[in-house]
This record gives structure tokens, sequence and C-alpha cells, in this order.
């Protein structure tokens, strides 16, 4: 088998260069790196890896949206999560969102090599454990919940998802209504509640 | 000139053992020591007196600002340079208020983290400051707390107009154009 082709993303670039360093020596071929959820739905677009790395915690679109997407656009590419937290309910959506494995960052660069190298193989790491979900937003309003929370206007939030305004106003009273919030507060709120992980872009942040 | 002994704190094993293999690739750096709590910081300041060490604000077993001190107790001689994955002033700040001699956010590149190390280690406190007043931060907590502009007033004893001016230029500086990112800029930065 030849090198495996691996798309590496994470929003903080230390960390993104410090796995790929980790990675460099062993079989393993870093294509591309991306530090958003959106950079890095065009890297897979362009280059079709074998492996997609995938932190939790993106601008723009998180890891968990992120995956259901490359699902969808690039099948062959298996999608592993990389998160600081050992959460079932979290082990759980990513799962469903069709990702075949995850790797705390709290790991052993061999465990994370190990995983990498079976989803390569088409192997899946992860198993459904049946337990319902409360997951009360389409996938649509969990990413406006993201980028409302990250300060994004209406007329941005349009222009990014090539929406009308009024549909991105139609989808914010909705998510609203279903999470029951009245105010800005209570949006932040419910974010951090269903675990879409917000990265607030940064000064200096690539 | 000699090699730079340095040590590195951070709770997660990849982001450590990645940092280690990218600081090693400068020929006069060398990793002396690694491990990921307070408890194993304070054991490897005190045996190895690093001359750097790369230390994550963020640990399990103590809030990395607290650590500052009693790092520097044990090895007075050892320049700490945080390590953080928010790159507001605020931290950097308060990291160097503490004895730190500056903070490098994990956004920045390598490049920034080596130039950064080579300046503590010649000596250098990076610069650091205060974007926000004390009566800024105050107002921050609160509208991070979910209350209207109103309840703010109300509560400070000052007026509704006041606490509009203090919002406008909150977003001015801290550079956000709608309420709901000022409200997640605050609960980030409020410590």
């Amino acid at each position: 088998m030849g090198l495996i082709r691996v798309v590496l993303a994470d929003d903080h670039a230390l960390v993104r260069s410090g796995i790929r360093a980790l990675l460099a020596s062993s079989g393993v071929d870093v294509v591309a790196e991306a530090g958003d959820g959106r950079s890095l739905l065009r890297e897979v677009r362009a280059h079709r890896p074998d492996v997609a790395l995938v932190d939790v915690s993106m601008p723009l679109l998180d890891g968990i949206e992120a995956t259901r997407r490359i699902a969808r656009l690039s099948p062959q590419t298996g999608v592993v999560i990389l998160t600081m937290h050992d959460d079932r309910s979290f082990v759980a959506r990513a799962r469903r969102a069709g990702a075949r494995a995850y790797v705390v960052k709290d790991s052993a660069v061999e465990r994370l090599l190990e995983v990498v190298r079976r989803v390569a193989a088409g192997e899946t790491c992860l198993v459904d454990d049946g337990e319902p979900l409360d997951e009360p937003l389409t996938s649509r309003e969990r990413e406006v919940l993201q980028l409302v929370v990250e300060g994004k206007t209406n007329g941005e939030i349009a222009e990014l998802l090539h929406r009308s305004i009024h549909t991105v106003r139609n989808h914010r009273a909705r998510l609203m209504r279903k999470v029951g919030a009245r105010s800005a507060a209570d949006l932040v709120t419910a974010a951090e509640r269903l675990g879409v992980a917000v990265a607030l872009p940064e000064p200096g942040r690539e | 000139m000699g090699t730079t002994r340095i040590a590195i704190v951070d709770d997660h094993a990849l982001v450590r053992d990645g940092l280690a293999r990218l600081l090693t690739l400068e020929t006069d750096f060398g990793v002396v020591g690694s491990c990921g709590d307070g408890a194993g910081a304070l054991e490897l300041a005190a045996a190895l007196r690093p001359d750097v060490i790369l230390l994550d604000i963020a640990l399990p077993d103590i809030d990395g600002l607290d650590l500052i001190a009693k790092v520097l107790d044990r090895s007075p001689e050892s320049r700490v340079l945080m390590l953080s994955m928010h790159s507001e002033p605020e931290y950097a700040a308060a990291a160097v208020a503490r004895g730190a001699r500056g903070l490098v956010a994990k956004s920045a590149s390598a490049e920034a983290l080596v130039e950064a190390i080579r300046r503590v280690a010649a000596g250098e406190t990076l610069p650091s400051e205060e974007r926000l007043s004390p009566r800024e931060r105050e107002i921050l907590a609160l509208v991070a707390a979910g209350r209207s502009n109103d309840e703010v007033a109300c509560e400070l004893g000052i007026q509704r107009k006041t606490v509009d001016g203090h919002c406008e230029r909150l977003m001015e500086k801290l550079d956000v154009h709608t309420r709901a990112a000022l409200v997640a800029y605050g609960r980030r930065i409020a410590f």
C-alpha cells in the first residue's frame, strides 16, 4: 500500500503543524491542511483524501457538520474525529454524522497512526450504541446557529450559504423557537447545550 | 551559543508530542522533558531547571495561571511561556502579570512559537496589553450573563445611555458586530 493521503483540519495552526510533524515519518502524507470547516470541505473536494482528520471545534462549520457533508461529498474519505473530550453523546453524534473513528487528543501518536491506518483500509471503529439523541435542529439550523453565535449578521450568513436573507431569517426564527431562545445570550447557551462546537474567529488566526 | 533547554506542559499528548517534534527541528533547541499536568510540571521544573517552560493555560489539576508562581518558585531562573487556545490579549496580560514572559496562542504558526521561545530565552518579556477598562469588563460580564442594557444600568446604578455607550465601545474594541458575538466573547474572557 502506498502513502495514506490525509487532509488535516484543526483551527489551531500550532496543533496542526505538530500533528503533521508526528505523522510525517510514518507513511502518512498530509496533502492539505484546513483551519475551518468550510475550507476543510474545499480541500476534501480538491484532494479526495483517504482520511480526513477533523477537529470538532472549528469556525464557520464545526467538525460534526463538516463530517456529515464529507460523507456525501467524498464517500471514499474516512473521517477520523479529533477531540479534546471523551464524551459519549458526542461520540454518538460523530458516528451518526458518518465519522468512522475518533481519537482524543490525549492519545499517544501510535494510537492515532493505528486508527488512521485502519480507517484508510476501510474499517469503521465506531459502533452505534442505539441511544436516542437529543437533536432538535436540522443540519442547516445547526449551521446557522453556529454562525449567529460566531457573530455573523443575517446578511453575512446569507452570503456564506448562498441563500436569501429572507431564508436566513426564517431559519433563525425557527431555530430560536425550537431551542426556546429569546435573546442573544439564550442562543449562546443553546449552542453550548447542543454541543455546537463554536470557535470564535481570533485575531492572528489563519 | 548553547542549546536552549525546553520543557513542555500540555495535557494533550498529541499536542505535546507534536510540539516536541516541531521544536526538535531547531538545531539550537533541546526538549528536555514534558508532562501533562501541574504536579508533573512542578517536579519537572525542580529536577531539570529548564531554560524555557512552555505551559498550557488549561490543565486538568490546576489553573495554568496559578501554576506560574509555583513553577518559578521551584526553578527561579526558568522563563515561563504560556500556551493558550485563546489569543485574546486579556490572557497574555494576566499571564505576564503573574510572572510569565509572554503567551503564544495555539493559532500561531510554528515560526512564531520558535521566535517567541528565542526572545524569552534571551531575557525578553513579550509585549501584552489590557484592552478593556475594569468598568468595561464589569459590563461585559453582565452582558455575557444575559442581562439587557436596561438591567445592566439598573444593576450598576448608571444611566441606560451610558451602558449603550460602553457596549458600543466594547464591540468596537473586540471587533464584533452583533450582540450574540459580544455575549460569546464575554463568556470566553470571563476569568
